[in-house]
């Protein structure tokens, strides 16, 4: 497959894998640390949505589906499927050093392994997905971080996990 | 007379002898082998009285449960035992039902020692 469709297409993929999972999980209801909650109410200052905040804090300030989904397919380039069950694995430390359940971070880097297993058969290499996930993340905390707050909350409202306040 | 590499080497050869005999494991071996460390892991922290479910709320929890950190905890080290073909005798179904208990003694002894969980003035605010 052409690389730059091949990356664009990871990059919706692996977009898709780590909101929907976090989401479900439960990022953009409460911070889970201190910094998650000066994060969100920042760009809540600025003019965003709060539960997106709280979504961007969270994922910012521990391993969540968004770093699992890299680390999955970093492991998969390294080593296969048991690469993307290592990296489970150590996003799961991962998580429980940061104060944190842990329940997005593992059950995000299993999807993910899933996924580029897939779509290893389409031809998506885990180099795609490697490239497509940090264009992912990109889009959520580089580019415009208060519309992507705006878009993350309306998200979490889809799946009734926006922040009470 | 006592060659310390070649002692250790040949000492840890021991236990590798029936790792390198099956290397080429076939992916249905492997199948079964990760199938095998999650049913034992499960099946040993229900033995050891740990609960199924975490407490509620399921999303927030940090008790430690049968279904949830000790398959994820096999797994992960039968996979780095798997990228490192050592799998034991039996196309790796010992090695993996080994993992299996030690990771359920593991998260039921010590696993609050290992990873405590966060105070609640300062670790993590508004956890229920």
């Amino acid at each position: 497959m052409n690389e730059v469709i091949g990356i664009i297409i990871a990059a919706v993929l692996c977009w898709l894998n780590f909101v929907i999972v976090d989401t479900y999980f439960g990022l953009p209801e409460q911070p889970g640390v201190r910094g998650a909650r000066i994060v969100g109410e920042d760009v809540k200052r600025r003019g965003g949505d709060i539960a997106g905040g709280f979504f961007q804090g969270n994922i910012l300030c521990s391993p969540d589906a968004s770093a699992g989904t890299l680390m999955a397919a970093i492991g998969y380039l390294l080593l296969g499927i048991p690469g993307g069950i290592i990296a489970a694995f150590l996003i799961f430390i991962g998580n429980r050093l940061c104060a944190d359940p842990g329940y997005a971070g593992t059950v995000g880097s299993l999807t993910a392994t899933i996924i580029v297993f897939i779509c290893s058969f389409v031809g998506l290499t885990p180099e795609m997905f490697i490239v497509g996930m940090v264009i992912a993340i990109l889009t959520v905390q580089g580019i415009d971080q208060v519309r992507a707050s705006i878009f993350l909350g309306k998200i979490a409202q889809k799946f009734n996990r926006h922040a009470e306040e | 007379m006592f060659d310390l590499v070649y002692n250790t080497i040949f000492f840890a050869s021991f236990g590798n002898i029936y790792g390198l005999s099956n290397i080429t494991l076939s992916l249905s071996d492997v199948l079964l082998a990760y199938i095998v460390a999650i049913l034992v892991s499960i099946i040993v922290a229900l033995v050891l009285r740990l609960p199924l479910l975490p407490s509620k709320p399921y999303r927030y929890s940090f008790d430690v449960s049968a279904l949830y950190p000790t398959p994820i905890i096999a797994i992960g080290i039968f996979s780095i035992f798997l990228v490192l073909n050592y799998t034991f005798i039996y196309n790796g179904i010992v090695l993996a039902a080994i993992i299996g208990i030690i990771s359920a003694l593991f998260v039921k002894y010590l696993f609050d020692f290992v990873f405590p969980k966060p105070l609640d003035e300062d670790g993590g605010e508004d956890i229920q």
